[in-house]
């Protein structure tokens, strides 16, 4: 398994690379000279002389990219031009915020989606699986935005059980964190438990079917063994995948559900840079984003192969 | 025959699809003794696997229900007893392997794991006890460096292999029943041999009864010590071995004999039985083999009882014995 992840990381460089060039070359697409916006209104031209010769903007663009890139790898992402913070910094600081957010949210939708899935393929046909088909598809029809404010609405105004809004960093006070974070964690995780659900449902209802489950019960083993050790285990190889792929629509769902219960977190930097085109930031999130999609899918790789047997020889 | 009670009695069983209008196993009934191997053998679709799962209580969770008859196995009626009181005699003292090695193992888990399971199900035994009993068994099913296999996946091994952990599995408790449902026919021939001389073998020292599920003559005449054939869901023909071997009653059975290349005599060519077997929708009332058989007349259009010949040996024809019939079987011969 080591060896494994080892081979996973260095396969991961080039496309880190990849990545880090295309962060770079933001800086050269988008429209606009981003020293003039440095510069500011007064746009003396001492002072942007000085810009372009402190961010190598005469140099040629290779020679820019790996000063740049060699920066980056010290941690120095530049300097946010609206806040004047190190874009690090930002970062660190926000997103925490987010990723707390996201797996709350992948924790709410696994322990919801996951047992519904097993129970409605175990009692396929039955009132219990109509209900839990009919429960999913509402999680997926229903609009996050929708969801998030009627339960504004109904949990927070009329009956004042949770706050509508607010962060705690979990570091200060882990309850209080927790309590303010499950409505938005619940509302971005529905969508994804009744994703979860579905694969679940159907994967179960396959392995359900196999000779080895047969070989279960014919064994004496008690349901509860044949469902969880023999069954889901198996069934559990192609969810793995599903919520590799969900973590994009994750992160996606995290910036809008943020917006909606105003939540200091990655999803506000991302909207706030983009609109002032701090294009430090950008280029940080983008950076921060695709290596953290990259670290998901060798994690989610890990777990497919602990879980299949055969890919590990 | 022995005057003591059968350990197993299965008299009259029924299974039928939900709605369907003909039973797909119909009045199937048959005694088995201590110790002694029975095969049931029939064309593949005959209804010897419904057999099979219906007396390990598996059929739950299928469209398929008992319509009728007991199975009494040690005081307990397989067909009526609860799922708990089932569980807990399958894996224990009824023990089942099936056709599919490649598949009837969990490719998630560790052969020694899966083996040792069983043993701490039933027994409540130690982890270290379960896993002990499980190098035992595979040491038991001769299955090479057994030691180093405990901790191996299913994918790891071959087909006979698997059987073989399959057989380490069901034998684990030292079950009085062990039902095989075809457990060589997915093997190469040479690994049949071994299959079946290691069921032979292990048969005769843990002294288990065996039920063993074929469509194939050669596997009857190796294992068996009495004999059920079976046809579109009824038993045709029963008795013991030597019984069916050396005077086959029925023209099914002779249709079957003259198919086997060993026992038909000189050519290695197989005589096929003309005709296919009719569907569960246009089963006959009568004898549900007339549409195939050369000696079929009116007095086959009602259903023929399975009547006592001679010591045990059981015939469904109206025309048994054969020999008074006085016409010759005409089965076609086919390159
Ligand atoms: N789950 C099922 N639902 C409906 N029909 C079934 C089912 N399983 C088996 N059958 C039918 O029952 C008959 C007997 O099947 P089976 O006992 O498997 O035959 P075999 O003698 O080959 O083992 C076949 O006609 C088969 O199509
Ligand atoms: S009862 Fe009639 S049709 Fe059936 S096997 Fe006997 S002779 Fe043939
Ligand atoms: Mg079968």
């Amino acid at each position: 398994m080591l060896a494994f992840l080892a081979r996973r990381i260095i396969i991961a460089i080039p496309t880190v690379i990849l990545i880090s060039i295309f962060v770079f070359s933001l800086q050269h697409l988008l429209p606009g000279d981003p020293i003039l916006v440095m510069a500011g209104e007064e746009r003396d031209p001492d002072v942007i002389a000085a810009l372009r010769e402190k961010y190598r903007f005469n140099d040629p663009i290779p020679m820019q990219y790996l000063a740049w890139a060699g920066n980056a790898l010290q941690g120095d992402l530049g300097i946010s031009l609206r806040t004047q913070q190190p874009v690090l910094e930002l970062i660190g600081e926000k997103l925490p915020v987010t990723i707390q957010l996201a797996v709350m949210a992948l924790i709410i939708a696994i322990l919801i989606g996951i047992p519904a899935g097993v129970l409605s393929a175990y009692k396929k046909g039955t009132w219990i699986d109509w209900v839990a088909n009919i429960i999913a598809l509402s999680g997926l029809s229903v609009p996050n935005f929708w969801l998030g404010i009627m339960l504004i609405l109904l949990v927070s105004v009329k009956l004042g059980w949770l706050p509508a809004s607010g962060y705690m960093p979990l570091t200060e006070d882990p309850l209080q964190s927790i309590r303010v974070m499950i409505m938005p964690a619940f509302v971005l995780g529905t969508a994804i438990a009744a994703t979860l659900m579905r694969h679940t449902r159907s994967a179960m209802l396959s392995v359900l079917k196999s000779d080895y489950v047969r070989t279960a019960r014919a064994k004496g083993l008690k349901e509860r063994v044949v469902l969880i050790k023999h069954a889901l285990r198996n069934a559990l190889v192609p969810v793995v995948t599903v919520i590799t792929l969900l973590f994009g629509e994750l992160l996606a769902g995290a910036v809008l559900t943020e917006q909606i219960f105003t939540i200091p977190g990655f999803g506000k930097l991302v909207v706030d840079a983009v609109f002032n085109r701090d294009y430090a930031v950008v280029q940080g999130i983008v950076l921060c984003t695709g290596i953290a999609f990259i670290f998901m899918n060798i994690l989610a790789d890990a777990a497919y192969r602990i879980l299949n047997p055969r890919m590990s020889q | 025959m022995t005057e003591s009670q059968p350990l197993l009695d299965v008299s009259g069983l029924s299974i039928r699809v939900a709605g369907a209008n003909r039973p797909l196993v119909d009045d199937v009934s048959f005694t088995l003794n201590s110790g002694e191997t029975l095969c049931i053998v029939g064309e593949s679709g005959c209804g010897k696997s419904l057999t099979a799962l219906a007396l390990m209580g598996l059929l739950d969770g299928t469209p398929l229900r008992i319509e009728g008859g007991t199975a009494m196995f040690q005081e307990t009626d397989l067909l009526s007893a609860s799922q708990s009181t089932l569980r807990s005699l399958r894996g224990d003292r009824i023990a089942m392997i099936f056709q599919e090695p490649m598949t009837s193992l969990n490719p998630a888990l560790r052969i020694g794991d899966q083996i040792a399971e069983a043993v701490r199900e039933h027994r409540g035994v130690s982890h270290e006890a379960g896993r002990a009993r499980a190098l035992e068994m595979l040491e038991r099913v001769r299955i090479p460096a057994a030691e180093s296999r405990l901790d191996e996946y299913p994918h790891q091994l071959s087909g006979g292999m698997r059987q073989r952990v399959m057989i380490a599995m069901a034998l684990a408790n030292d079950p009085a029943l062990l039902i095989a449902d075809e457990p060589t026919t997915a093997l190469d021939v040479t690994i049949q041999a071994q299959i079946l001389d290691l069921m032979r073998n292990l048969g005769r020292e843990t002294g288990a009864a065996q039920i063993m599920i074929t469509h194939d003559l050669g596997v009857v005449a190796e294992m068996a010590d009495k004999v059920a054939v079976m046809y579109a869901g009824r038993i045709v023909e029963a008795g013991s071995t030597e019984q069916i071997f050396d005077d086959p009653q029925h023209p099914y059975t002779l249709g079957l004999m003259s198919s086997m290349p060993s026992l038909s005599g000189k050519s290695q060519r197989l005589v096929t039985i003309p005709g296919t077997v009719p569907s569960p929708q246009d089963m006959p009332i009568g004898c549900r083999f007339a549409a195939r058989c050369p000696f079929a007349d009116a007095a086959c259009d009602a259903p023929p009882p399975l009547v006592d010949l001679n010591d045990g040996h059981r015939v469904a024809c109206w025309h048994a014995p054969i020999e008074n019939a006085g016409i010759a079987p005409g089965w076609k011969e086919t390159a």
